[in-house]
């Protein structure tokens, strides 16, 4: 009888042979070796479902296409924050923070003299606690600081053309990018010390300026490729 | 440490950290189940696990917890890399290939080739050969999900694992036969049987 071809040798694995074929495996050393060969490729291939592998992807380059993609939460970090911290002082410290941090990074980015804080929030400063009667009151105070940051950090973006044409739309996406890593660290950092008012006004500009960033850099780019997030 | 179901319910709700803990525990498995279908080209496998893992995180709501996250996980990896597979037309003679019953294995140039492993010496199979190869013996797929999964017959499913089998036990043969290590059936000069 001649010898099992290779590809019926193969099936083997995991096929029953005929009384024909067994009888011929039990008298050929050869067709049992290469039945045993198979048996032992079955075996490599069964241990390498369980083997593991340095990564294909990376976090850093997935989570700014899951926030695009909207899976990722992009007012996480507000959200997760508003849950933890409960002293309205500290929620009237980061608002102060976040208004002059953003307006005086605003203008950096716009490259605009330099900013006095005293300019802008002359009436508030972060021991001016005593201010607030209320906690109502300051948070009242707080959405209206913010409200008021976004919407002087968008009218920036919009009008203000001090210097774009040194901001070509490579240096806006490197910024981009430097920002995301930026809002990243951060974002972590504000998890461990939620109550920390100068991690808050940092994270707080870092968005701010991100939002920014994406509105400046479509003013520059064509109207097919503008961005609404990042 | 927090258990998974909790991690999912925050991965769900959009929760940066539950999403990132999920991709930590979970990549070295799903991406390797990318590279051993995708075969040598690394920058290609990288950009499918890019894919798999954002499809992974979209299709999560729909998660009803049946099987094993992990299982679940790697259902959607290998459909979407399948897929990604047929987009850049690697998968394409699948068809042509079991029904004309042609080399199910890209042509030896290098009879020298020694694998270091499964997975090295797979990446010299044609993509068809090695998707049946890696879904069956690796993953554990059957015939018949096989050929659903990549529009083939159970039977061009099975031609294409014994020829992978063959290739591979040849590229292998200092692993599955030390005695004779890179001696093919080709070379013992084996007659094929009649029956």
């Amino acid at each position: 009888m001649s010898h099992l071809p290779t590809e019926r040798l193969a099936a083997l694995v995991d096929e029953a042979p005929t009384p024909a074929e067994l009888a011929h495996l039990a008298s050929c050393a050869e067709c049992a070796r290469e039945r045993a060969a198979y048996l032992s490729l079955a075996e490599l291939a069964s241990a390498e479902s369980s083997r593991l592998g340095k990564p294909l992807t990376t976090w850093e380059s997935l989570a700014p296409a899951l926030v695009a993609d909207g899976v990722i939460d992009d007012g996480r970090g507000l959200h997760f924050r508003a849950r933890h911290v409960r002293r309205p002082w500290l929620q009237a410290a980061a608002a102060v923070l976040m208004l002059t941090g953003g307006v005086i990074a605003g203008r950096w980015s716009a490259h605009a003299p330099a900013f006095t804080p005293g300019m802008a929030v002359a009436t508030t400063t972060p021991g001016d606690t005593a201010g607030f009667r209320t906690i109502q009151e300051a948070r009242t105070a707080q959405a209206q600081s913010q409200s008021v940051y976004q919407t002087a950090t968008a009218y920036l973006a919009q009008h203000d053309t001090t210097g774009q044409s040194s901001d070509s739309p490579s240096a806006m996406r490197a910024r981009l990018a430097a920002l995301d890593r930026a809002r990243d660290v951060m974002g972590e950092a504000l998890n461990e010390a939620p109550y920390d008012p100068v991690i808050n006004g940092y994270y707080l500009t870092t968005l701010g300026q991100r939002e920014a960033t994406i509105r400046r850099l479509n003013t520059v780019l064509p109207a097919s490729m503008r961005m609404t997030s990042y | 440490m927090e258990s998974e179901s909790l991690i999912i319910r925050h991965a769900i709700d959009g929760d940066e950290r539950a999403l990132r803990a999920l991709w930590t525990r979970h990549a070295p498995h799903i991406d390797m189940v990318v590279r051993r279908l995708v075969g040598g080209d690394a920058d290609t496998a990288a950009d499918i696990a890019q894919e798999v893992w954002i499809q992974i995180f979209r299709a999560l709501p729909s998660y009803r917890g049946d099987s094993q996250f992990s299982t679940w996980a790697h259902r959607i990896a290998v459909n979407r890399t399948l897929n990604a597979l047929r987009k850049t037309r690697r998968l394409s003679s699948m068809e042509t290939d079991v029904q004309e019953d042609s080399a199910a294995v890209e042509p030896d140039h290098d009879r020298s080739f020694v694998a270091e492993s499964i997975e090295a010496a797979a990446a010299k199979l044609s993509p068809g050969a090695r998707a049946v190869f890696m879904l069956h013996d690796v993953e554990g797929y059957t015939h018949e999900e096989i050929a659903e999964s990549l529009g083939i017959t159970t039977g061009g499913s099975k031609s294409q694992l014994f020829k992978a089998r063959a290739k591979l036990r040849s590229l292998l043969a200092h692993l599955v036969d030390g005695k004779d290590v890179g001696l093919s059936r080709k070379d013992t000069g084996h007659v094929a049987p009649a029956y």
